[in-house]
């Protein structure tokens, strides 16, 4: 359980909560907390391959954007990187807390490590994420499997 | 073999120092070839990491000094620049470079460390990712992912000028005086031949890369973007760059595992030099510490980060705010 209350459980040695979507692309969840509102964070992956995150910044509230291009962007070990956003929308809300403590998403990355509220443009976009208990795990452990494969985490 | 571009663009402006190689990534993005550059700067200017505060660099002493400031896309701190580094950019497909940050840094920094060996400098990559000789590092190094592309970039530093380095830096005069000392004992230059370090990284990237390289040039598209990066990073907005939260501290990071910090918590004020994870110098100041300021700071000397509470502790209310202020520190990035 997270501190968010989530259902957590572990799937080849990294934690996952089941309760949600994912991105594969970005190794981002996407959480519906309302009918069309979208709370979106990064999966325990994206934390381990991102390394120790130094800096965070989003776009202001209010900000339209398609799926793929970036809500915020990340730094870590002086590398920064887009995050690209898994749907398309409205950007209704940011964490000030993991800005200010960016240690906060690599604590608690599904509760309060959470990065930014979109509202949500065209549901139909939702298909096209990870989703299910069981295909969730499946499709986790994989992922875990071929970064291990090709080097990306430690065997 | 596929083949690597290689640009050398010579000695440029402070301005296209930044945009030549902005505007090659975005062209790699966009499909053009793996490309390693180079360039010099024709005149010494400060460059902002992406996520960094326009109030961190001393923008007086920038005007007064002449030096133009410019906010980059690849992170990293702010940073002294000028004719005496060469520097260097590897930029590939980000689908070509591994998805964690760390080792695409130490796989694409590798090839610059058999470089800088090839021309003398006993140069080794440490548990960090930063390349040094020593305890010193030798190459300032950042990186980003620009659209669909990743870049790197580093630079041989033939000479480096300590005092102006730390003079740009929004700082206290007592914490600009620490950071100075750091940056003669932890950042270093290693006056190699710049002609040589080019061939040799050349070489060294095209073999780790295996690719095949060839004399280059900016591509059409890339000559847009390039003016088109010439107006952004002039612009107010650009350099004032993306929100960012007030500090609850001062603290600059002179190389990986070595911060200078300045921090307050009510009455309480502490300056600590930081290599390691211990703490290896403090000036300390509370008005109830009753002259006792010395013994906190001799105290504190050499002392992890970890127990820093621990000692404090042992000084009562005045103890307890000098930990409440060292707390505000985060010593990453």
């Amino acid at each position: 359980m997270s501190a968010s209350g989530s259902e957590i459980t572990e799937v080849a040695g990294f934690e996952v909560a089941l309760d949600r979507a994912y991105d594969p692309a970005g190794h981002l969840w996407v959480s519906m907390i309302g009918p069309d509102r979208a709370r979106i964070g990064l999966d325990a992956l994206g934390v381990e391959t991102s390394g120790t995150i130094a800096q965070l910044a989003f776009l202001p509230t209010g900000e339209h954007l398609k799926r793929g291009e970036a809500f915020g962007s990340l730094e870590a070990a002086k590398f920064v990187g887009p995050l690209a956003s898994p749907l398309t929308g409205t950007v209704t809300a940011t964490n000030d807390a993991v800005v200010a403590d960016p240690a906060l998403v690599e604590r608690d990355p599904y509760g309060a490590g959470w990065l930014v509220e979109l509202t949500v443009a065209d549901a139909g976009e939702l298909r096209d994420l990870v989703s299910g208990a069981d295909v969730i795990s499946v499709w986790f452990a994989a992922e875990v499997e071929d970064y291990r494969m090709k080097g990306v985490l430690a065997e | 073999m596929p083949e690597l571009r290689v640009v050398d663009f010579g000695r440029v402006s402070a301005l296209r120092s930044q945009t030549l190689w902005h505007a090659l990534a975005y062209g790699v993005s966009r499909g053009g070839p793996p490309t390693l550059s180079f360039m010099r700067p024709s005149r010494p200017y400060v460059g902002l990491g992406y996520h960094r505060r326009l109030e961190e660099a001393d923008i007086e002493a920038c005007r007064e000094a002449g030096l133009p400031v410019f906010r980059r896309m690849v992170g990293g701190g702010v940073v002294y620049l000028d004719e005496h580094q060469q520097f260097f950019q590897i930029i590939l497909p980000v689908g070509s470079v591994p998805r964690s940050r760390g080792r695409a840094l130490r796989q694409l920094l590798s090839p610059a460390v058999t470089a800088f060996r090839a021309v003398g400098v006993a140069a080794e990559m440490d548990d960090d990712v930063e390349i040094v000789v020593g305890e010193a590092k030798i190459c300032g190094h950042g990186a980003a992912q620009i659209d669909d592309a990743v870049v790197v970039v580093g630079n041989l530093i033939e000479r480096f000028d300590h005092a102006a380095a730390a003079r740009v830096l929004a700082l206290p005069d007592e914490v600009r005086a620490e950071v100075a000392r750091l940056m003669e004992r932890f950042v270093a230059a290693t006056p190699a031949d710049s002609a040589a370090f080019r061939s040799a990284a050349v070489a060294a990237y095209g073999e780790a890369l295996g690719l095949e390289p060839a004399a280059g040039g900016p591509a059409a598209y890339e000559r847009e973007r390039l003016r088109e990066l010439d107006d952004r990073f002039r612009s107010e907005a650009w350099l004032r760059g993306p929100r960012r939260p007030d500090p609850h501290c001062a603290q600059v990071k002179v190389r990986a595992g070595v911060f200078v910090v300045c921090a307050e918590h009510e009455r309480s004020r502490a300056v600590a030099s930081v290599v390691g994870g211990r703490i290896e110098r403090a000036r300390v100041s509370d008005p109830e510490l009753n002259g006792a300021a010395a013994a906190v700071e001799e105290r504190l000397a050499g002392v992890a980060l970890a127990e820093v509470d621990d000692v404090l502790e042992r000084f009562g209310a005045p103890g307890r705010r000098l930990a409440a202020a060292l707390a505000k520190a985060r010593l990453v990035g």
